[in-house]
């Protein structure tokens, strides 16, 4: 089936910037500095659309234009932030920034201490309440995230110097979070592949017949051109050796 | 020997780099099909709260993802929406990340397709709206006082895919779907302010740190990157991009371990013989 032209045309677009920002890892060049320097134009692009299309225009322009003039209120406090940088009236951002940190503080410090704090704790100790129903396993895993978070908790206690059985129970903390960290560390590669792992699809993608051979073109291009620079810098090399 | 052994040591990292791309593409062109037969227990946690929710309930999806955690979170995404589609759930979505709303679009053009499913009476796709915890707090007593319209300026007030459903309480699940800390607003604002059963499908990165979460039931499950997604499929049985990733996956997996395992008996050689 014959695409749209724009897409085809999107898929040379996202096929040449993948290879011109993957050319950097062999050498910089050119085509890596356009690719980056339109990544970052189109970004702030998209960002300024955004602020205009779906913040500007829906939440002040059109409730202003149908006399709603309550939004006004915050909207000046909002463009008060902006004479941070007009040091003589400065401190007009600070209503604004009152505004902000008590709402701010009022929802994050409830859900705070609910969510991360009580919760969490309620759900370290509740095992130990039905342990008798529980089977060896589950005691075991329950007594040592009891135990696990414990002795984190203590190589985070820094008012009592650690030595003697503290040290020993600090230590074990560092073991713990050494263990958390590794887990950590295997998800990061693993989500590093999946992403590289997805641009290559897409370049798969676009190698075929229906996007005209978009990634194999561009990609032969690349390394004529690296091969033709590698040439004609050697040439270019060797005549200011020789000049000098 | 030693000599020669120490090189290896100060190969040019740009081979790895091509060892790393050859690896990853060959399963692309020439699927080996690799089978992916473990199931995490937190990926069958979102999978039976989808699956014990009554038919003609609404479901909340909170898609916030854009195409820079797209090889992770689009399958799953999409894997979810087909479990709920084939269920004859009442499928809403929410974003809070611009840059999604091109990917949602993309999703339910496909999976609305495949289920016959009709925008406006089966799902309804609500606009991106900036300052999340505003309008998380205020979905929790009206929906339609920051939702009027949904993303193609339909008033949504009347859409039978609506009936009924005003606020959380109206809602079966939330689901969402993110590689930024939205899930954790979910949980703190929503899921435990208004006992809202709340699930997550996140980058593989921020996995482990929703573990205390899913300990405590705070998350009803958790998808986790393609692994995550590929297990969800498994159990939709509808394999995807997210099964076609785990030979990719795995190849480069065993790569990493040949190459920490080459260099550390390299190394041990080295300073011992």
């Amino acid at each position: 089936m014959a695409l749209d032209t724009s897409i085809i045309a999107g898929g040379w677009l996202a096929a040449g910037l993948t290879i011109f920002l993957f050319s950097f890892l062999y050498r910089d060049n050119p085509f890596f500095k356009i690719a980056e320097h339109l990544y970052l134009g189109a970004g702030m692009g998209w960002l300024f659309q955004v602020s205009v299309n779906s913040v500007w225009i829906p939440k002040i322009w059109e409730p202003v234009s149908k006399g709603e003039l309550l939004v006004i209120i915050p909207s000046v406090m909002g463009l008060l932030l902006l004479t941070q940088f007009i040091p003589k009236i400065s401190w007009l951002s600070r209503y604004g920034f009152t505004f902000m940190m008590g709402y701010g503080s009022g929802l994050a410090i409830h859900a705070g201490l609910s969510t991360d704090f009580m919760s969490q704790i309620e759900g370290t100790i509740r095992p130990f309440s039905k342990m008798a129903s529980m089977t060896p396993f589950d005691i075991f895993s329950s007594l040592l995230v009891a135990g696990g978070a414990i002795c984190v908790l203590f190589y985070f206690f820094f008012s009592v110097e650690h030595k003697g059985h503290l040290k020993k129970v600090s230590n074990v903390g560092i073991y713990f979070l050494m263990i958390y960290f590794g887990a950590a560390f295997g998800n990061t590669v693993m989500a590093r592949f999946s992403l590289l792992y997805g641009r290559f699809d897409d370049l798969f993608t676009f190698s075929g017949g229906s996007y005209f051979y978009a990634t194999h073109i561009i990609l032969a291009a690349m390394v004529v051109y690296f091969i033709l620079h590698g040439l004609f810098a050697g040439k270019k090399d060797a005549a200011e050796e020789e000049a000098a | 020997m030693k000599d020669t052994l120490q090189k290896f040591f100060k190969i040019d990292r740009r081979w790895i780099f091509l060892l790393l791309a050859v690896t990853l593409i060959v399963p692309i062109v020439k699927p080996l099909g690799l089978p992916n037969k473990s199931i995490s227990q937190a990926t069958t946690r979102v999978y039976e709260s989808l699956e014990k929710i009554p038919a003609g309930s609404f479901v909340l999806f909170s898609l916030d993802y854009d195409p820079s955690t797209r090889p992770e979170l689009h399958p799953m995404a999409m894997a979810l929406v087909r479990h709920a589609f084939s269920r004859n759930l009442r499928v809403g979505v929410v974003t809070y990340i611009a840059g999604s709303t091109g990917l949602i679009e993309e999703l339910f053009a496909k999976v609305g397709k495949e289920y016959k499913k009709t925008d406006g009476t089966d799902y309804v796709i609500l606009p991106y709206q900036p300052n999340i915890l505003a309008v998380m707090t205020q979905m929790s007593s009206d929906l339609y006082g920051i939702y009027s319209k949904d993303r193609n300026g339909t008033d949504i007030a009347g859409m039978p895919v609506l009936k009924g459903v005003k606020s959380y309480k109206d809602m079966s699940l939330v689901v969402c779907v993110t590689g930024t800390a939205i899930l954790d607003y979910w949980v703190a604002y929503v899921g435990d302010k208004y006992s809202v059963p709340v699930a997550g499908g996140v980058t593989a990165i921020s996995q482990p740190g929703y573990g205390p979460y899913l300990q405590t039931n705070q998350l009803k499950g958790l998808i986790g990157g393609m692994k995550g997604a590929a297990e969800y499929e498994s159990l939709i049985k509808q394999p995807g991009k997210g099964t076609s990733g785990i030979d990719a996956l795995n190849l480069a997996h065993l790569l990493v371990l040949v190459l920490i395992l080459t260099s550390n008996i390299i190394l041990l050689f080295v300073k011992y013989f």
